[in-house]
């Protein structure tokens, strides 16, 4: 319970099309060799980029420029105009910006930045520090606690599971699976419960961040309608 | 100063619109609490910020709501669509806050309530009749206006609306709306489901106009065009364009009627959605809503420029509680956004050429709603888009070529129905 899943940041670079999503992917483009990247909107400060193409083995999150030296996808991301924070995890990369400009114009630099790092070819995402800070590690071992103990059997009545993927400077980052994935009502699972419990149960947590391919779901416990 | 606002916003398990009105909640300095008619996973865990109220019945909604109130004292309740502005009305009223009168938002969502109330009113409306399910369909055809219009009284999104140029057509018709009222969700609706309407069919190109009612008084946010002719037999819409390439003369003309229809019905606060037509013979309400914009057009609006832009959920919730609202002038750019037709009947497996249509210049985003394994019904059965795109641009016709350019590069894969 609770022991960090020892997942060694090994760095990934890929070439451009080296990676083809294979027949009944979803959302593929029809050009085979493109890099793909699907933009999924968490709020109006956040967004996550699926990428087509793998990025980062784990997880490692860059909370200002300062950090993303020796990253070379961190570094293009922090020089779009906004941009606060950088999670990279697996081919989901979560941007979070200042301001009000809508993810619909600023996606597209983000979009860009994330291909002029991929055609670079090198590995876009260094390695994390060989460690992580105590208190991050104090802190996976008690959210990964509250999951298993109470976030998971609460969501597992509708079908679905959360994942713990990391914590980096307290910053809890998660994926939501099942039912929870793609359902019309998973911003309000995750801000009016989840994130509720941690700030009651962890309160040093500074924030969290879903990592979902929500339009992946297959399966969601509920399917908007239009109304 | 006592504690934080609270905000009751009612939503709706199936709504698109979680999302937006709940990062504009965030936004402001509220405690929210999220009432939907079913069990949230954590609402055991957590009844301050989830409950779960009988929205099949209003006043028993109304009481829980008064119970959740009591404990949790609320400044403001909030509906999304029809029916949560109704059970919005009834809670309001059940704990004394500002809200429109519970009849108004019943007849906002009966078509024939508000037609009876819109043609009392002379608001001009086509010539309507109501009719049972279970009448005739070919005395009724005999006596119909050609071309006419079926329409059930309680379904939205074009669900079940369908043109008939001749007596033939309208039996036809008749028998897709039975089997429609027939189904499940349709018959829940009661007495609803067993009538429906037929109208006369109003030419001319169709606009959809954005408002927000204060202490009655109308204040139009943004009036769309829906460029693609809406002719039928079925009604699919597709692209909402703002601001409207129509005359001045020609949307005065639109929001006088809009205000009229509002008040004819009663409404006097928060939001309304109003489809019209305009001909030789002026304007012609087709729909008054007593909500906002539906689906997930509403990322199209901004109000204000730079940093202190707003959404229009923040916008709404804002007026609700009673706070400031920064603006109410829809930015200066054009915008748009389409709903993707449904591209025929099938189990959706996956959504090609995304990317490419995200690269058009001009669109801002493409959002594929439908997931894998769905299955896409197409009016006038169905009811749900598989997804939106949006752009936006320097005037309205740049950014309706965008949007068009940006749908021929989707391509959908569907399997046959039971595959």
């Amino acid at each position: 319970m609770g022991s960090r899943i020892p997942a060694p940041p090994g760095a990934i670079g890929r070439r451009p099309g080296q990676v083809d999503p294979g027949e009944g992917t979803w959302d593929n483009s029809f050009v085979d060799r493109e890099i793909r990247i699907k933009a999924e909107p968490v709020d109006g400060s956040r967004c996550r980029f699926v990428v087509s193409e793998p990025l980062l083995e784990g997880a490692r999150r860059f909370a200002s420029p300062d950090e993303a030296a020796g990253s070379p996808l961190a570094v293009e991301l922090f020089a779009v105009a906004g941009v606060r924070e950088v999670l990279v995890s697996g081919a989901t990369v979560t941007v979070t910006k200042d301001g009000p400009a809508p993810w619909q114009a600023v996606g597209k630099e983000i979009g860009a930045a994330i291909r002029r790092a991929l055609a670079a070819g090198g590995p876009t995402v260094a390695a994390a520090p060989p460690a992580s800070s105590a208190s991050d590690e104090s802190l996976y071992a008690r959210v990964a606690d509250l999951f298993e103990a109470e976030i998971n059997p609460a969501v597992a009545r509708h079908g679905g599971f959360v994942e713990l993927v990391d914590v980096q400077d307290a910053v809890v980052m998660l994926r939501m699976g099942g039912g929870c994935q793609g359902c019309g009502m998973a911003d309000v699972t995750l801000r009016q419960g989840i994130e509720t419990a941690l700030r009651q149960r962890v309160p040093e947590v500074a924030g969290i961040v879903d990592i979902t391919d929500h339009a992946a779901g297959a399966n969601p416990y509920v399917t908007a309608s239009k109304k | 100063m006592g504690a934080r606002a609270r905000l009751l916003l009612l939503l709706p398990s199936t709504t698109y619109r979680a999302a937006a009105f709940v990062e504009a909640a965030r936004r402001l300095d509220v405690d929210l609490t999220v009432a939907s008619d079913q069990d949230s996973a954590f609402s055991g865990r957590e009844p301050e910020r989830l409950a779960t109220f009988d929205f099949a019945h209003r006043d028993t909604a109304a009481e829980e709501a008064a119970a959740f109130a009591a404990a949790h004292p609320v400044a403001a309740v909030v509906g999304v669509d029809d029916d949560t502005a109704i059970l919005a009305a009834a809670m309001a009223e059940r704990l004394g806050l500002p809200h429109n009168p519970v009849a108004a938002t019943l007849a906002a969502r009966n078509k024939l309530e508000q037609r009876r109330a819109l043609a009392a009113a002379g608001v001009p409306v086509p010539a309507f009749a109501v009719h049972a399910l279970d009448e005739g369909p070919l005395a009724v055809a005999r006596a119909a206006p050609y071309p006419c219009v079926v329409k059930p009284l309680c379904l939205s999104a074009s669900r079940g609306v369908i043109r008939a140029d001749g007596p033939e057509a309208f039996v036809a018709a008749h028998g897709v709306l039975a089997e429609i009222l027939g189904s499940p969700d349709a018959a829940r609706r009661g007495e609803d489901s067993r009538r429906y309407l037929v109208e006369s069919f109003v030419p001319g190109p169709e606009f959809a106009l954005e408002g927000l009612l204060e202490a009655g008084r109308l204040r139009v946010l943004a009036l769309f065009d829906k460029p693609d002719p809406l002719d039928g037999p079925t009604f699919e819409e597709t692209i909402y364009l703002t601001p409207s390439r129509l005359d001045r003369t020609a949307q005065r003309a639109l929001e006088a009627c809009a205000a009229r229809a509002a008040a004819a019905v009663g409404l006097v606060s928060g939001p309304v959605h109003v489809e019209l037509r305009f001909n030789d013979a002026g304007p012609w309400l087709i729909e008054l809503g007593a909500r906002p914009i539906g689906g997930r057009c509403s990322a199209v609006l901004r109000f204000g420029e730079g940093a202190t832009a707003i959404s229009l959920e923040e916008l709404l919730l804002r007026h609700a509680l009673g706070l400031p609202v920064p603006a109410v002038e829809r930015e200066a750019a054009a915008a748009g956004v389409m709903m993707i037709p449904v591209p025929g009947a099938g189990v959706l497996r996956a959504v090609r050429g995304v990317e490419a249509a995200r690269a058009v210049p001009g669109v801002e985003d493409v959002a594929i709603t439908a997931h894998p394994g769905q299955r896409l019904v197409p009016l006038p059965r169905g009811d749900r888009y598989p997804g939106f795109i949006f752009a936006r641009g320097g005037e309205p016709a740049g950014v309706e070529a965008a949007l068009r350019r940006a749908h021929a590069c989707l391509r959908f894969d569907l399997a046959p129905q039971g595959d």
